[in-house]
């Protein structure tokens, strides 16, 4: 099926689809989320329930040779979550196995 | 010259009376009047004056002794002097031999005498009025003459520079003197020489009196007088005495008679030709003057730029004094005796300025310094010099301070207030009668004090309070009436302007629906909207509407429909009015754009019909996926015919066009187009019209049964079994939305539809989502993929079970047995393991058993089970007890759990909820059974009841609640064998 007869006209369709579904959102400040999408809106605010949010914490260790940087990562759970829709990178599907 | 004006107004009456006092007669006297003078009545401006005037004499006057008329105007204020004049006017004719021949004093002493007597006789008939009134000072000229004497050398310059300013003030001259034969000049002339004489003898006088006394004695008056302006005439008579006989000769050989007496003035108008000079005066000596101009040329240039640097000199000192009367007016607030130190000062100031002068003077003149010195000493002794000079430095301190005045004057009166109040309370205290009665009194007075105070502190503090409140209101209400009424009407009017959409009922979806549900579970039937519509189709969705408890809030909600409403009518009216022509009349210059239309620009310009980017689209403005999809379905009209054609065929020729299955993408994109039809149908029923419209009525049905047809169509339920594994509808029942739309449109879907659904859903039973991945529920790990499952589940049994419970309900024994064998044709086992199977069974058997009851009891079913039916569903319930009876156990989640970890069953968390279901299963399998069947339901079953009735009695559950639902599960199933917990002996 190709996008028109799929009624994709525009990205934000393709948000749409996923609507009460897992999805993926990245933001900036190196964080990760995903949970179920309820509502977005033209700025990319979203609701999110069931939200696990992971935050990448990077950390230069004093003296350590360029890139040789460790990566914390920090991971919380939020029953229902709004996102400002300035900090959203991404939102996609979650990946399928 | 320029100090004249101070000295007048003070010393000339001064001197006057003191003249007076002193007589005319005698010249005798004049010593005692220097002396009187200069240390009583001499205030020190004299002599600071006449020194300045002095130098500018020195140069108008030059060698030449020539008086220019400019010096006349000072005299006339004095009308009393004219009379001297005639009398004098004799003696001025011997004088210019005089001057001729007497190179000293003493030599001119004898005809000035003689002259003198008769002018004391004139002066006698006169009475006051004689020049002589300002005589005091003529004293210190003449002791200037007399000091200057000494050195005669020297003396001449000095003395042409003091005369003419003396001159001025001691000649009065008034014009009633001209009526004579003489013309005013000439009057004067006379006059002044005659005063001139006289005072010449007097000089001479003094000077033959004060020879024998000491040369420093001498000198220190001459210091004196030699500031003071006493009358040129003296200074003259010196000046004649003084001047070297050649020069003398010079300039007075035509000096004869009474054109004699003018020379004085015509050496004047030599020097410095006076603008007011008559020609007549002027024209006689003038070629003789002319000679002595070139003999003075020289001389007076030096006195020029001599005068130049005492006139800069002296400005700046003027610029001084200037700068201190201003500070003197600064401070207002001094007193009289500040105001006579000032005063004192300012004179000092002028003296020593002048000492400067004359310091110059003498030095120019050759005077030993000793002499300056001394003639300072003088100036400055007669006034300490604690008096004079602190002033300034005292003062300026004391006005730094006025400045800080109204501050002080607070904190004194505060401070002064408080001492009262201190001493009004000691003295409250009073002398005590007696030492004890004191002390009480003392004590008592000390409280009431204290009470006092406090309450005085409470009062102050109230009043802070109050006064900070105040502040504070006073601060807020800045912005009081800022805006007029109209503004916020205007703004009002803005923001409801936001509000207006034209549906509504769609904008406000959510509080609407939340709102009747609200409304329903509270039981106000309400079928109203909750919008406030307007004629034109707009409106104004009113959220929740009242359920807030009355109070300020309502009264304000109230009060803001209204005014919403309000301006709405008002603008609606506008609206009316403008589309009038008629409004326009007599409008002229008057008719506004669009003003009340304050909106802000949009900033997308966005084609309301085919856009809908929100999820929130209206239905209303029909969502484009669904629209898209209709003409993609006319364009591909053609191609959807021939594949549907061949499906058809496929179908006829016993085969299938077999499909892909929907891929998550498609099934998503589908439902997202089946949530528009919905929403579309469910807003298509709420505008439904009344039924009398028949017209309107007919139409909204076709269209309703169109969209639900459609609806139907896109749920693939009548797509054959066969077409794809899993069936596409069981792949839109997937994703969590699709279960949940199932309730949806199982409201729309007539009975018929329901049950091609239900059976499709018992048919695809086991190609379900939540039966597949039934298994993997069975675990008590806690991970994301488990929740979503579980979640799933939850959704399935609440939306999807309870969407096709009611065509249970309705189904008819037919059905049921034929569902049931649909169900059982596939695993049956795997699926009674599940819930979601269970709950399905469940149905079916107590479906089955309502039926059967209702046969039995004969009561008013529509379609009685006949006996075929019965038999063939009793065949269907055996393959299922067989199918099960082995592994009765394992239909329990919380034994296959505890199979899996090895635990025993009662120990399973959650046991008890989620083995419920089964029992109840159990309960519904035990009514069917027959006794064999219940015999081996019992012995397959016997262990885990024991065990659950033994855990609940002896208390190994968790808590009481635990226990009780153990017990009831346990007896859900019992009671139906006819058999209870209780019974069960342990």
């Amino acid at each position: 099926m190709d996008a028109s007869s799929n009624g994709i006209q525009e990205p934000f369709d393709l948000i749409r689809l996923s609507l009460s579904e897992r999805v993926f959102v990245k933001l900036r400040g190196d964080r990760e989320l995903t949970g179920v999408l309820h509502a977005y809106d033209g700025h990319m605010n979203l609701i999110l329930s069931d939200v696990e949010e992971t935050i990448m914490i990077v950390d230069h260790v004093e003296g350590a040779p360029e890139g040789h940087a460790t990566v914390n990562i920090a991971k919380r759970k939020m029953e229902m979550l709004f996102v400002r829709g300035d900090g959203v990178i991404l939102v996609s599907p979650p990946s399928r196995t | 010259m320029s100090f004249f004006g101070f000295e007048q107004s003070n010393d000339l009456e001064n001197e006057k009376r003191k003249f007076l006092e002193r007589g005319l007669s005698g010249a005798n006297q004049e010593d005692v009047a220097v002396y009187t003078w200069g240390e009583e009545s001499y205030d020190g401006l004299g002599e600071a004056l006449q020194e300045g005037g002095d130098e500018l004499n020195d140069e108008t006057f030059g060698a030449t002794g020539d008086i220019g008329k400019d010096f006349d105007f000072s005299g006339t204020a004095l009308p009393e002097h004219e009379q001297p004049t005639p009398s004098h006017a004799a003696h001025l004719h011997a004088e210019p031999p005089q001057r001729q021949l007497s190179q000293t004093p003493q030599k001119a002493q004898t005809p000035s005498h003689v002259e003198f007597s008769h002018s004391s006789q004139l002066d006698a008939i006169w009475g006051n009025k004689s020049p002589f009134s300002v005589l005091p000072r003529s004293n210190g000229s003449n002791r200037v003459h007399d000091n200057l004497a000494t050195q005669p050398s020297k003396y001449a310059s000095t003395v042409a520079q003091a005369s003419p300013v003396n001159r001025p003030p001691s000649l009065n001259l008034g014009p009633d003197l001209h009526q004579g034969v003489h013309t005013l000049e000439e009057i004067e002339r006379e006059m002044r020489a005659a005063a001139q004489a006289q005072h010449r003898q007097q000089q001479s006088q003094l000077a033959e009196q004060l020879a024998p006394q000491s040369q420093q004695q001498a000198q220190l008056q001459l210091q004196q007088q030699m500031l003071q302006q006493q009358h040129t005439i003296q200074v003259h008579g010196t000046h004649g005495l003084l001047q070297s006989p050649s020069r003398t000769q010079v300039q007075r050989p035509p000096t004869v008679g009474s054109a004699g007496a003018a020379a004085v003035g015509i050496q004047h108008a030599a020097a410095t030709p006076p603008p007011r000079m008559h020609p007549h005066s002027q024209s006689p000596r003038f070629h003789q003057q002319q000679q002595q101009h070139q003999i003075h040329l020289l001389q007076l240039q030096q006195q020029q730029q001599q005068r130049q640097l005492l006139e800069l000199q002296e400005q700046r000192e003027r610029h001084e004094r200037q700068q201190l009367l201003e500070l003197q007016e600064q401070l207002k607030l001094e007193e009289l005796e500040r105001q006579q130190r000032q005063l004192r000062m300012q004179q000092q100031q002028i003296a020593s300025a002048n000492e400067l002068l004359h310091n110059q003077l003498l030095q120019q003149r050759g005077i030993s310094p000793s002499v300056s010195d001394r003639g300072r000493r003088g100036g400055v002794g007669r006034q300490s010099p604690a008096i004079m000079n602190p002033p300034i430095p005292i003062e300026v301190p004391f006005a730094q301070n006025m400045q800080y005045l109204p501050q002080n004057i607070q904190m004194q009166q505060r401070l002064l207030a408080e001492m009262a109040q201190a001493e009004f309370l000691s003295t409250m205290q009073g002398p005590g009668i007696s030492e004890r009665d004191a002390r009480e009194a003392r004590e008592l007075q000390e409280m009431l004090r204290v009470e006092a105070m406090r309450k005085i502190m409470e009062a102050e503090r109230m009043e802070e309070k109050r006064k900070r409140k105040l502040d504070k209101i006073a601060h807020m209400s800045r912005y009081n009436d800022l805006m007029t009424q109209s503004d916020k009407d205007f703004i009002t009017r803005i923001q409801v302007s936001q509000l207006v959409t034209q549906d509504p009922y769609a904008d406000d979806f959510y509080a609407q629906v939340y709102g009747a549900i609200l409304r329903s579970r509270m039981g106000i039937a309400t079928s109203e909207d909750r919008v406030l519509r307007f004629g034109s189709g707009g409106g104004v969705g009113l959220g929740l509407g009242q359920k807030i408890p009355a109070g300020r809030r309502q009264s304000a909600l109230q009060r803001m429909e209204a005014q919403v409403e309000r301006i709405v009518s008002n603008a609606r009216l506008r609206e009316k009015e403008k589309a009038s022509l008629n409004s326009l009349q007599g409008a002229l210059g008057r008719t506004s754009g669009r003003s009340y239309k304050a909106a802000p620009r949009q900033l997308l310009q966005v084609d309301a019909s085919n856009a809908s980017t929100s999820p929130t689209t209206s239905h209303a403005t029909a969502a484009h996926i669904s629209k898209q999809d209709v003409s993609v379905d006319g364009e591909g009209a053609a191609r959807e015919a021939a594949k549907m054609g061949r499906e058809a065929l496929a179908t006829a020729t016993d085969g299938l066009v077999r499909k892909d299955p929907l891929t998550h993408r498609e099934s998503l994109v589908i439902l997202e187009q089946l949530y528009d039809l919905v929403l579309d149908i469910e807003q298509r029923r709420r505008d439904q019209p009344p039924p009398e419209e028949v017209e309107a009525f007919e139409e909204w049905t076709i269209q309703c049964e169109s969209l639900i047809d459609q609806l139907f169509e896109k749920l693939k339920v009548s797509v054959p079994l066969e077409t794809s594994n899993p069936h596409p509808f069981v792949s839109l029942i997937t994703p969590i939305k699709g279960k949940k739309i199932l309730p949806r449109v199982a409201r729309l879907f007539d009975n018929t539809r329901m049950q091609i659904l239900l059976t499709l859903i018992v048919a695809c039973f086991s190609q379900l989502d939540v039966v597949q991945s039934a298994p993997r529920l069975d675990t008590l790990e806690e991970t994301q993929e488990i929740k979503d499952l579980e979640t799933q589940t939850q959704a399935f049994l609440s939306s999807v079970v309870q969407s096709i419970l009611p065509v249970i309900g309705r189904a008819q024994m037919r059905l049921v047995t034929g569902l049931f064998g649909i169900l059982l044709e596939s695993n049956a086992v795997a699926i009674a393991r599940t819930r979601p199977g269970i709950a399905l069974l469940t149905l079916f058997l107590s479906r089955v058993e309502i039926l059967r009851h209702a046969a039995q009891s004969g009561s008013d079913v529509e379609e009685p089970p006949t006996a075929e039916e019965m038999q063939s569903w009793q065949m269907m319930y055996n393959l299922l007890f067989d199918l099960l009876r082995p592994q009765l156990h394992l239909l329990f989640p919380s034994v296959r759990l505890s199979l899996l970890a090895g635990v025993s069953f009662t120990s399973i968390p959650n046991a008890d909820v989620i083995d419920q279901p089964v029992w109840q299963f159990l309960s519904t399998l035990a009514l069917h059974a027959n006794e064999e069947q219940q015999q081996a339901l019992v012995t397959g079953l016997r262990e885990i009841v024991l065990e659950n009735v033994a855990s609940a009695t002896k208390g190994y559950t968790d808590g009481e609640e635990s226990r009780r639902l153990r017990l009831a599960n346990v007896n859900i199933f019992l009671h139906a064998l006819g058999l209870d917990a209780s019974q069960i002996n342990l």
